[in-house]
This record gives C-alpha cells, structure tokens and sequence, in this order.
C-alpha cells in the first residue's frame, strides 16, 4: 500500500505517519468465504467451495465489533465471492454501523440489479471489479464464458445505484498487450478507479508460470503504466498501482503521484496498517500471505491480543537492511524498499527479502546487457495461498540475438 | 499501547531525471545534478506555470463575462 500526506480528497483507507506509529489496521481486507462463481486460473487461495470451517454469523459479527475497536477505517470484502455468503448484507451493515466503510472485491459474475441494490441498502460504499483483459482474454484467464460481459453489466448495476464503482486487473503475460485498451473500455463504462497489480504466483497462479511475467518485463510494464496513468489523470481516471508494483526507477513519481509528485514507495505495510482475515478466521499481515505469516484465529484469540503480539505479524517492523538476500541485499534502495512486496517475493523465492519483479532492478541489469529470468523449481502443493519456487537465471539481455550473431 | 510500526525511510526526487534519491546527499547518484538547484529551478518554472494558469483563467473569465 501507498503512504500518502493525509488529505481530506484521499480514500479513507491511505495511511499516514501517524497510524504507522500507532499502529492502526487502517485497511482491513477479509476474505468472508472462499465459496466462489467463478474458477480463475490466477486465483492465489484457489477458492471454488466454501471451507468446511468459515466463521458463523455471530461469529463474524462479533469479528467487525474487534476490528471496529482497533481504530480500522476501511474494510474490504473479498472471497471468493463474498455476495456468496449468506449474511454479506448483514456482515456490510454492522460495518458501517460501526463507522467503517465498507467496499466488495468482486469478479461480478452474479451482482445483479436486485444484489447491488440490497447491498447498497446495506450500506456498502464502493465495489470493486475484477476485469482481466478484454473479452475472451478476461474470460479465459477467469474460467467462464461470457464473464467479461457479466462483469461489465455488474459495473453498470454498481453505477445504477449510485455506489462507487472501480475496477481491479491483474498484470501478466495474457493481460499486459490489452491494458491501454482495456482503460478505454474503463473509462467509457463510467469508471474513476483503476487498480492494478502484478499476478503473483501463488495459488493457481503457480501452477501456470507462462502467466507470470518475467523480471525483464519490468522495462515495458514501468513506462506504460506511468504513461497510462499521467494519461488517466487527463481523462478523469485515476490509476493506483498495487504495492508489488515498482519499483522506483525513472517512473515511479508519475505512478504514484497522488497530488504530490513526491511521493515514493515506502515498503511493505504489512501488518503495521494492513490486515488480512480468511474465512475461517485466521489473521495474517496482508490477505495475500502464505500460511508462515499466519498470526492465529480469533477462535482462540482476541484480535488485538493477536494484531499486537503475535510474533508472525511482526515481520515487518522487525524486517532490517540485514534480513534482505541476493541483489536486493546491495540495492541503493534497498533502506527504504526492504525488498518491495512481501507476498510477492516470499511467493516467487520460497523467502521473502528479495524480489526480482523491480524496474531499478532490470534497469540496472541491462545497463550492464544482462536480464533475470525465473525458472520453475518447484510446484506448488495445491492448497490454498501456496507457492511453488523459482530459481533467477542471469542471462545476456537478448539470448537469441546474441546467438545468431 | 502497541508497539509502533516500521518508520519509512523517506527520499527526494531529482528533478533533473526523476529518479528517487538519499536525501542526505547534495547531488544525484544518477544523473550527478545538483538537486538544490534542480529543485529551485522546478519552483521557479512551477510558480510561472501556476502565475500563467491564473492569468487565463482571469482572462477567459473576462470574455465570458464571469465576476
Ligand atoms: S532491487 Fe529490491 S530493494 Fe532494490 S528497489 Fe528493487 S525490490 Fe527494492
Ligand atoms: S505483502 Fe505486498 S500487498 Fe501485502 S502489504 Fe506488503 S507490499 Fe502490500
Ligand atoms: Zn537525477
């Protein structure tokens, strides 16, 4: 996540200064169910059906009261399909009656007219779309026929209703050559958020390296992403790179201008303003962690009691120059940065501290005529929020050229 | 209270390349510009954009008859 200067126009859920010294989960993102209507190839918790052990009704209730006491401003709500759960519209209106906002990540799939509506009755304040790619492209990599359309439609019942409405893309290998038509698209359906982020190999993702993006890919993914946003800005979308998206380089002030050019990635956030909730009530730093980082279940614990002493929570207020490994150990940034997005370099490398995904990092690669590639190890498990592992091979920056020369 | 989190490590931005830099240090590890001056040179020419912006906005307010 981004650390902006407070300002009354920022979303609720921007952190500042003040919440990182005190700590505050200003962001909360909780996966309410894994029970999901679609079967996306990326998916990184591998959610299909319900876990036998999600959290009851009281017991979710009870959940908003805790996350509500620790000073939360934001909750996200993502599955899955959260609308899949059969008290989502209860589990938003004691959101909001605790004074949070409440937003819905959703593939939109079934957010019909009648769903919207109830949800904004209950009180939800944004929803979120997952679009990746145009068509049969977002159909494939999402696992249905027709769910482009479908998600296209669920936009318009969102905008309907009067609910802000954003759109969330993955960036990989099927997505990346559609994204500049893909913001047209967006901004014609009427949309002013566009998040995006990079796949991460976790989940299903791991089982399809040809998806992922490979570290080099960073000297095309930089520049248009930057392009795309200062352009954006113009057109009255805003563009808001994912934290696993950078890093620094000659781009990064255009990405990440939030009114104010000045502001850089800052590292992970990870359990000082973000927190991660699954279904079955375990808490971890950030959604997106593997199980290692798992701080415990609020069946057994309070959740301040396990936000603020639970040691696998602590990672990264602990994490020093001195825990990073391979370039980013002797990366200029690496004080600053500690090795970019957790989830993503822990995903990748079987550890975190050290993540190949990173425009300083290819730029300074091929200044010297050399790239990095990944290459699969090690397959993942199958379950979900697993990982396989990859192996960095340096290379010279165009193999097949320099071949035939 | 709980214990505070990770204080970021802030940097400047160069105004010459645009690249992030230590702030402790008086030139760019990148380009090798002088950043105070660089900066200085970027408030100037902002103020004069910000002067010129006002100055249509007063005039096309004239045209259009606005108070
Ligand atoms: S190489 Fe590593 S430490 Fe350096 S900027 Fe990239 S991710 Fe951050
Ligand atoms: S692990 Fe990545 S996505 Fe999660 S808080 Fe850290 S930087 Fe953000
Ligand atoms: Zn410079």
């Amino acid at each position: 996540m981004i650390e902006g200067q407070h300002d009354i126009a920022l979303p609720v859920r921007y952190s500042g200064l003040d919440d990182i010294l005190r700590r505050v989960p200003v962001s909360v993102v909780w996966e309410i169910t894994l029970a999901c209507d679609l079967a996306c190839t990326h998916c990184g918790s591998r959610a299909g059906r319900r876990r036998r052990d999600e959290l009851s009704t009281e017991e979710a209730l009870d959940l908003v009261d805790q996350i509500a006491e620790l000073g939360a401003r934001s909750v996200g709500l993502i599955g899955g399909e959260a609308y899949l759960r059969k008290d989502w519209l209860q589990i938003i209106a004691a959101i909001r009656a605790r004074g949070m906002e409440c937003d819905l990540q959703t593939g939109g799939r079934n957010l019909s007219d009648a769903r919207v509506a109830q949800a904004a009755a209950a009180g939800l304040n944004a929803v979120g779309i997952s679009i990746d790619g145009i068509g049969a492209t977002h159909d494939r990599l999402r696992g249905v026929i027709g769910s482009f359309e479908m998600a296209l439609t669920a936009m318009a019942n969102v905008r309907r209703h009067g609910l802000e409405v954003g759109v969330n893309t993955q960036i990989n290998a099927h997505t990346l050559p559609e994204l500049r038509t893909l913001m047209d698209i967006i901004i014609d359906a009427g949309c002013h958020n566009w998040q995006l982020a990079i796949t991460t190999a976790m989940g299903n993702a791991a089982d399809h390296p040809d998806m992922l993006l490979q570290p080099w890919q960073m000297l095309d993914v930089m520049p248009l992403l930057a392009e795309l946003a200062v352009e954006g800005r113009e057109r009255g979308l805003f563009i808001q790179p994912a934290s696993n998206i950078g890093y620094f380089g000659p781009h990064e002030s255009a990405l990440r201008n939030v009114m104010n050019d000045e502001i850089h990635f800052h590292g992970c956030n990870a359990g000082d303003t973000v927190m991660g909730i699954e279904a079955d009530g375990t808490i971890k730093s950030c959604p997106g962690l593997p199980s290692p980082y798992a701080g415990g279940n609020i069946r057994a614990r309070r959740l301040r009691d396990i936000w603020e002493n639970a040691e696998p929570i602590a990672f990264n207020r602990r994490r020093t120059v001195d825990d990073l490994w391979g370039y980013c150990r002797g990366c200029y940034y690496a004080e600053t940065c500690l090795a970019g997005c957790t989830w993503t370099a822990h995903a990748l490398m079987g550890r975190a501290g050290n993540n190949p995904m990173c425009h300083h990092r290819a730029l300074d690669f091929a200044a010297r005529g050399l790239r990095e590639r990944l290459v699969k190890v090690k397959d993942a498990d199958g379950r979900s929020f697993d990982h396989g592992e990859f192996a960095i091979v340096v290379e010279a920056a165009m193999p097949a050229v320099l071949a035939d020369a | 209270m709980p214990e505070p989190g990770r204080i970021p490590v802030p940097l400047r931005l160069c105004r010459g390349c645009r690249r992030f830099v230590r702030i402790e240090h008086a030139d760019c590890d990148f380009c090798g510009g002088d950043l105070a001056a660089l900066e200085a040179a970027h408030a100037e020419s902002a103020a004069a954009v910000r002067a010129a912006t006002a100055e249509l906005r007063t005039a096309m307010g004239r045209l259009l008859g606005l108070p």
